[in-house]
């Protein structure tokens, strides 16, 4: 059996190394894959929890809120790359900063 | 399944997430997700989450890297060049401490449970008996499409309309 733990840490490394990119990268294709990484990391987290919870509500929803969150990541992301694409065109660049743009 | 292989698989997801958002090319990049992918689908397969293992490797595994793979290819951009040392550095530093503070809480909580015992069937009951949640969930998935698509044809609407005036 893996240690509770341990699963709780690599889900916070997870979201950590998800939340550099957010922070620390340019191409929306990065920020994009590192909001992935997150939703990821914080599905490990519910699973882990609710593997072993004695709260019976908490057990039935742990493996149900990971499935509305790839749902809703899902469809973040296809909004996102729609973003990134229609930037492309306005700006031929994949650049963060070139975004504002999209306004004009 | 042996702990220390579970254990490499974890280091293994954590190195591939590393790589995926540090690899230049972006098509190298797809690839480390895709391994990501891999790696914590075996994770969740031995926490006896087989259902959610198996959705996630095919909707982050499949679909989501297609449509990467797709944008990708679409905009022409293979390689990333916009590296920013000092937002980098940041980031980092950001980073490094809300990790440290929160393993720090982790740890303090005092969770120390072996775990293994989570069931599908549960799930799938609470999923059957809750219809709200999964309309709602269509609900969210309808509009975030309609709207990624509509942003689409409006870009195209303008560019026409440009076109004509020229």
């Amino acid at each position: 059996m893996i240690e509770q733990l341990h699963l709780l840490i690599l889900g916070i490394v997870l979201f950590g190394v998800g939340l550099y990119a957010l922070l620390g990268k340019r191409n929306i294709i990065k920020i994009l894959m590192g909001i992935e990484i997150m939703t990821i990391a914080i599905n490990l987290v519910f699973i882990s929890l609710g593997a072993n919870s004695t709260n019976e509500m908490f057990t039935q929803f742990a493996q149900i809120f990971p499935l509305i969150s790839i749902a809703i990541g899902a469809a973040v992301l296809a909004v996102g790359l729609a973003i990134a694409i229609n930037n492309y065109r306005h700006a031929h660049s994949l650049d963060t900063d070139e975004m504002a743009t999209l306004k004009r | 399944m042996s702990l220390v292989i579970i254990y490499i698989f974890m280091i293994l997801a954590i190195l591939a997430a590393i790589f995926a958002l540090e690899c230049r090319r972006l098509m190298f990049s797809i690839i480390g997700l895709i391994a990501m992918n891999l790696f914590l689908w075996v994770l969740l397969l031995t926490l006896n989450a087989t259902f959610l293992a198996w959705v996630q490797l095919i909707i982050y595994g499949g679909g989501f890297t297609a449509l990467f793979v797709v944008v990708v290819a679409l905009t022409e951009k293979q390689r990333d060049e916009s590296f920013d040392w000092k937002r980098s550095v940041i980031a980092l530093g950001i980073v490094a401490a809300l990790m440290g503070v929160a393993i720090w809480a982790v740890t303090a909580s005092g969770l120390s449970v072996t775990i293994g015992t989570s069931t599908i069937g549960d799930s799938l009951r609470a999923l059957w008996n809750e219809r709200l949640t999964d309309l709602i969930l269509q609900a969210v998935v309808f509009f975030a499409t309609t709207v990624g698509v509509g942003s689409l044809f409006i870009h195209h609407k303008k560019k026409q309309k440009k076109e004509a005036k020229a």
